[in-house]
């Protein structure tokens, strides 16, 4: 054999080692998160989790319930108030402004604000929205996620309606029909798997978000549907509850985690079960 | 019962115009939606700008009273009289160096992984392992804040960090960057959290990175013989270079701007003390913890903060984003 | 808005012409033109077939006749198009209507992604409100036109993308043809198909061809010489050389028509 060929060897097999090394370290971090989230989370699940409010510190029992709507209410009027946007914005990007110039400055500009820090957002939305208002406000809240909602409805409907062939667009067109309808009825037709996917995964996004919602809508206590005032939400709950000894609040915090993940994970299942794998990043 | 119907197609005149009147009520709507389109598209450019905007009204004040010193300024003292002191080097310390050393961490073993999963991973495992690296990267980073905090930070205060500090007790520099005493939040515990935060990330992006190298490539350097790392060093890595170093400004981008992984554990000082198992504070955490309660002039300097985060996590992502659009236009794309 | 109404055109099929081409130049970008002062005529309820190598501009020509270029910037055409004796290259003209006029069948099938019915119903739903028996009528005729009724009747609620490819294509004829246009522009509509859907969209030509002026654009010449009755022969964007179908193959004026005829190039 030749004598230059067993070092080279060598280095491949030791390189390669390295690699199933790190696989097997990074992969086992990852599973001792998810198994003390589990382990921890499951331990403190109850029905009381969604029938009771959150507690006061250092009591007994107490549940999630006021966290969850809350949740649920301001992810819900986020999502509401960015998709249709974010729909909008791309189907002006494959359709209207497809060859414009304008267009790939905002793809760029879309992008940068898709990985901002989420925190930058929560100020912005400070400024712009609880500062005018005189406090803080679900609406804020709302209003915050909504924005981080925004960059990932825009990318995934862009990309998903640049996948209809330009071909079914000629043929409608073809008909006489007027360019919005093609577009409402043809391609957004065509794309609608694609667009319910990206939905799902701006929920996904959204449902996990922490940082902007510490100064917008902050937290509640107590039962709070009113979007004037602070709403209670899951993860700025978890977040006081973290902050604090008390192990009644801990258990909690680790079973709403729990929720929070859940529900992520889920959500983005389900959307890559519909995109049957194809990745819209 | 063809020629019948086919017919029809003469009798062409008089459709036109009730055609002509049907297509008119088209009119309106079409150019309504067009509008929103337009409008839509717009926002995107708005919410930049608004961005911009607010972060430098409320940081107006700040920027006025202190000027260039919040940049060289380490003491943090919101109370104090007659004028608060608010210097902002401890956390952007705290937020460069975090995010290296996740980085040092996460980018090696994140693109290990992905190696490992183009070249080495049996055909039936890749598509679980990828797809379980998708799920972990979308996972809320205060898991990852809530894990450091109960489990990492303890474990490593108790077992590795009395370790390297004994162990580098006599060694010049490195007993200054690895001072004890252990604690369970630190610079050190952050910075491994958020490197554990970002690695699904780095191995998602280098491994979609990395299968845009056309399998005839590959195939040609094995065909001469080529060794499997003398394929991704040669081969793979070059083809993609640009697209793995935009990949790792992307996660630099994330590291750098996130929260809620590094509040819990980085122990919220503002002074620099030079070892990293000692607390700090980034930007964000920063703000995470003090903006709630905080007025006026301290108020305006944890915007102050956060502009600077939004400046430099913005020229990250542009040039990241540049990069990647290179390997896209490579590809053809 | 110019309306295309009948009382405001010219003697429409005086001369049996429906659609008359004159001086008509085509540009992609700045650069050279890609239809050189092309002039040629289309006659009523006869079909012309364009043919020439690949590049010559025939199907570029075609989509001129329904404005369909328009969908893309940078491309502009200059001079005349006569529908009926009006330019419809005319700015401020109905483009939507124009296409109600001039129908387009494609190379490739595309049926909308709804079901066999809907696909017909969507269009005429466009211009016409019919109650559902009437709308079910239409759809039987249209695809009766198409010679698809046979084989769908039973399952009109299936999608349009269950059907083979001859038969997606037959139904985008259907379609088509269902909102009743005048002339229809066949862009090589059987250069995608199996030669039985092929003998079959042809016979289905054949017979449309005495109620719809009809336009196609085919790289088969037997194809051509088959079913139309008017051939212009087209090379690198001008129009060498157009005559009657059994004189342009059988004794052909041009030189450069012959070579290509005779398979020398192209």
């Amino acid at each position: 054999m030749n004598p230059l060929y067993a070092p080279r060897r060598r280095k491949s097999k030791i390189a390669m080692a390295l690699c199933l090394g790190a696989t097997i370290f990074g992969l086992a971090w990852l599973t001792l998160i998810l198994f003390t989230l589990f382990w921890n989370g499951f331990a403190g699940l109850s029905v009381a989790l969604f029938t009771q409010m959150t507690p006061p510190p250092n009591a007994q029992g107490g549940g999630l319930l006021n966290a969850i709507v809350g949740s649920l209410i301001l992810t819900l009027l986020g999502i509401g108030i960015g998709a249709p946007i974010g729909v909008f914005a791309g189907t002006y990007m494959a359709e209207y402004g497809r060859f414009s110039k304008i267009t790939s400055v905002i793809r760029f500009i879309n992008d940068i604000l898709l990985s901002a820090p989420s925190i930058i957002i929560g100020l912005f939305v400070y400024g712009a929205v609880v500062v005018p208002m005189g406090g803080f406000s679900g609406l804020a809240g709302a209003l915050a996620l909504a924005v981080i909602a925004l960059p990932v409805v825009v990318r995934t409907t862009e990309d998903m309606l640049l996948l209809v062939p330009t071909q079914l667009r000629e043929a409608a067109v073809a008909l006489g029909m007027p360019r919005s309808y093609m577009i409402r009825k043809i391609t957004w037709r065509a794309a609608r798997v694609g667009l319910v996917t990206g939905l799902l995964l701006a929920v996904a996004r959204v449902s996990g978000e922490t940082a902007p919602l510490l100064f917008t809508a902050l937290s509640n206590q107590f039962w709070s549907v009113d979007l004037l005032k602070t709403m209670a939400n899951l993860p700025v709950t978890i977040n006081n509850f973290i902050n604090n000894p008390d192990p009644n609040w801990k258990r909690l915090a680790w079973a709403g985690a729990l929720l929070i993940t859940l529900a992520v994970l889920s959500l983005n299942i389900v959307a890559r079960s519909l995109s049957g794998g194809r990745n819209p990043k | 019962m063809t020629d019948m119907i086919l017919q029809e197609g003469a009798a062409a005149a008089p459709t036109n115009v009730w055609r002509a009147k049907a297509l008119a009520s088209f009119k309106v709507g079409d150019s309504v939606f067009k509008l929103l389109a337009q409008i839509a598209a717009a926002t995107v450019l708005l919410v930049l700008g608004g961005i911009i905007i607010s972060l430098i009204i409320g940081a107006w004040p700040a920027i006025s009273t202190y000027g260039v010193d919040f940049l060289t300024t380490q003491r943090w003292a919101p109370n104090a009289r007659p004028n608060p002191v608010l210097g902002g080097l401890g956390p952007i310390y705290g937020t460069l160096v975090s995010s290296l050393i996740a980085l040092l961490i996460a980018v090696p073993v994140g693109l290990g992984i992905s190696i490992f999963l183009t070249e080495l991973c049996p055909q039936w495992l890749r598509r679980p392992v990828g797809v379980a690296v998708e799920l972990l990267a979308g996972i809320p980073s205060i898991i990852y804040g809530m894990w450091g905090f109960f489990v990492l930070g303890p474990m490593l205060a108790d077992t590795i960090e009395p370790a390297i500090v004994d162990a580098v007790a006599d060694i010049p520099i490195l007993n200054v960057i690895f001072a004890g005493p252990a604690s369970n939040l630190s610079l050190f515990n952050a910075s491994l959290v958020l490197a554990i935060m970002i690695l699904p990330f780095v191995t998602a992006i280098s491994r979609d990175v990395f299968n845009t190298v056309p399998p005839v490539l590959k195939e040609a350097a094995y065909g001469l013989g080529c060794t499997t790392w003398e394929v991704v060093r040669r081969v793979v890595i070059p083809y993609t270079r640009v697209g793995v170093i935009g990949g790792v400004m992307l996660a630099l981008g994330r590291a750098l701007g996130e929260t809620m992984a590094v509040t819990f554990v980085i122990g919220n000082s503002f002074r620099i003390t030079g070892s990293i198992f000692g607390p700090g504070t980034t930007i964000s955490a920063a703000i995470a913890s003090e903006f709630a309660e905080s007025r006026d002039l301290h108020q305006s300097a944890l915007i102050l903060l956060g502009l600077l985060l939004f400046v430099l996590t913005f020229f990250v992502l542009a040039a990241a984003r540049l990069m990647l659009m290179r390997l896209e236009r490579k590809q053809g794309i | 808005m110019n309306e295309m109404s009948s009382a405001q055109t010219m003697a429409p099929n005086a001369d049996g012409v429906k659609i008359a081409i004159r001086n008509l130049n085509f540009y992609y970008g700045s650069g050279n033109p890609s239809l050189k002062n092309v002039n040629l005529s289309l006659l009523t309820n006869k079909v012309t077939a364009f043919i020439g190598p690949s590049g010559c501009g025939k199907s570029t020509l075609l989509r001129v006749l329904n404005r369909m270029y328009e969908l893309y910037p940078n491309q502009r055409a200059e001079g005349e198009v006569l529908l009926d004796g009006q330019n419809i290259l005319a700015p401020g003209l109905d483009v939507n209507l124009l296409r109600a006029r001039v129908g387009m069948v494609f190379q490739k099938p595309t049926p909308f992604p709804m079901t066999i019915y809907e696909n017909i119903a969507f269009g005429i739903r466009l211009y016409e409100k019919l109650p559902k028996s009437e709308m079910d009528g239409r759809v039987e005729t249209a695809l009766r036109g198409a010679a698809l009724w046979g084989e769908v009747k039973d399952k009109l609620d299936a999608s349009g993308l269950s059907l083979s490819g001859g038969q997606q294509q037959r139904l985008c004829i259907a379609r088509t043809v269902a909102i009743k246009p005048e002339v229809i522009l066949f862009d090589e509509p059987c250069s995608a198909l199996d030669p039985i859907s092929t003998a079959k969209v042809e016979e289905l030509m054949d017979e449309m061809s005495t109620s719809y002026t009809i336009a196609i654009v085919t790289h088969n010449m037997q194809q051509a010489a088959r079913i139309s009755t008017k051939t212009a022969f087209m090379y690198m964007g001008e129009m060498v050389e157009m005559d009657d179908t059994d004189k342009m193959f059988t004794s052909p004026a041009q030189k450069r028509t012959q070579d290509y005829i005779t398979g020398r190039f192209g």
